[in-house]
């Protein structure tokens, strides 16, 4: 039996008891959150791509330092932040509608440089 | 320390007459090399010269499709993605979209730019949005840095990115100071580069040089008194170019080269 983990190293960050389980509940939010957007939207085909790949590896990864380097993102304590920062982005961005078009064009020789 | 100087002196002569293959370097000197001879491996061009920077051809596609990518799923926000020539990607965007690009880099996986190492602002009075704000972000996962831009003018406010970067906190402060950029929502937007009592904003390009006023200290009063400055010269456009050629083949300043964004499929 592997020694049990005792800490990440990592300030504020403490030792994940069930990641397996914290990691499924938040990757299914993610996905449901994912949902409501239009399927079009590049933001939600690419963090679907993520996370879908994230969650298989979950399911299919019992260990945990063999899913750590399955998903190759650091620790799994490290995942399962990435993770809850992923979830209140999509919400966000569903607030934000930022798939649309672009809102606000520049005025002329706004960016040119150097100046004329 | 004499020692040393003829061993180099006996160095530069041999590297004169040729034999610098047989000379043996310093010991020291020699952990030196593989950063240039690293350059090599990054450079596609034979002809490599030490006081030209390679070309990373690597990291510039890695950049560029990174950008397209931020574009991608910030339609709504993102105006233009430029990477210059020393390979710094910049994201340039609408004032509206502060908070939401902000947020994306910091909170999506494939960005994680959590460090916010520098804002500061730039004032071009020729602009229609004089004052560009500049936020220099880090990502430690990746090893990656980025850079947005955005613009404003003396009136309109900017929403402020303390709400995403605790640490933007000073450095909104030292921008409302130095060009008078009004920052929405700013928790303390109070001056603090500046003196107490200080009026206007020293980095406009409008303000003298020499400020407005003189602080001295006066023997009669008996204490330090600030009185309006007598401006000596008028406004002066300062020409920097030196009148002679210094580098003639790099004169001209190398512009950020544009990434197309994609159209979105109709």
């Amino acid at each position: 039996m592997a020694a049990r983990k005792l800490t990440t190293g990592l300030t504020g960050l403490a030792v994940a008891t069930s990641p397996h389980h914290t990691l499924g509940v938040l990757y299914g939010k993610i996905l449901r959150c994912l949902q409501k957007m239009p399927s079009d939207s590049a933001y939600r085909r690419y963090t679907e791509q993520i996370i879908s790949d994230r969650n298989n590896h979950v399911k299919t990864e019992p260990d945990v330092t063999k899913l750590e380097k399955a998903i190759n993102a650091g620790q799994i304590e490290e995942v399962i932040v990435q993770a809850e920062k992923e979830l209140s982005l999509a919400r966000k961005m569903l607030e934000w509608k930022a798939w649309e078009p672009l809102a606000q064009e520049p005025p002329k020789g706004q960016w040119q440089w150097p100046i004329k | 320390m004499v020692r040393g100087w003829a061993r180099l002196e006996r160095l530069v002569s041999a590297a004169q007459n040729g034999r610098i293959a047989q000379c043996q370097l310093p010991k020291r000197k020699r952990k030196v090399l593989p950063r240039v001879a690293g350059a090599r491996f990054c450079s596609t061009e034979q002809t490599l010269h030490p006081t030209i920077r390679p070309v990373n051809a690597v990291e510039r596609t890695t950049l560029t499709e990174y950008g397209q990518y931020i574009a991608e799923c910030m339609p709504k926000y993102v105006q233009k993605v430029q990477i210059t020539a020393g390979n710094e990607l910049e994201v340039l965007i609408a004032p509206e979209g502060v908070i939401p690009v902000l947020t994306f880099l910091k909170d999506h996986t494939n960005g994680q730019y959590t460090c916010l190492t520098d804002l500061c602002g730039v004032d071009m009075p020729s602009r229609a949005f004089r004052f560009e704000v500049v936020y220099n972000l880090l990502s430690v996962r990746f090893n990656s840095r980025i850079r947005v831009k955005t613009y404003t003018d003396e009136l309109t406010p900017v929403d402020s990115a303390c709400e995403v970067y605790a640490g933007a906190n000073w450095y909104e402060r030292e921008v409302w100071d130095m060009y008078g950029v009004f920052f929405a929502n700013h928790p303390d937007l109070r001056r603090i580069l500046t003196d107490y009592g200080f009026e206007g904003h020293p980095f406009r390009k409008d303000f003298p040089l020499s400020g407005y006023v003189e602080v001295r200290y006066d023997d009669e009063a008996k204490r330090v008194v600030v009185e309006p400055l007598e401006l000596a010269q008028e406004f002066r456009k300062f020409d920097l170019n030196a009148p002679w050629e210094q580098f003639p083949k790099f004169r001209d300043h190398v512009p950020a080269e544009d990434i197309p964004i994609k159209e979105e499929k109709e």
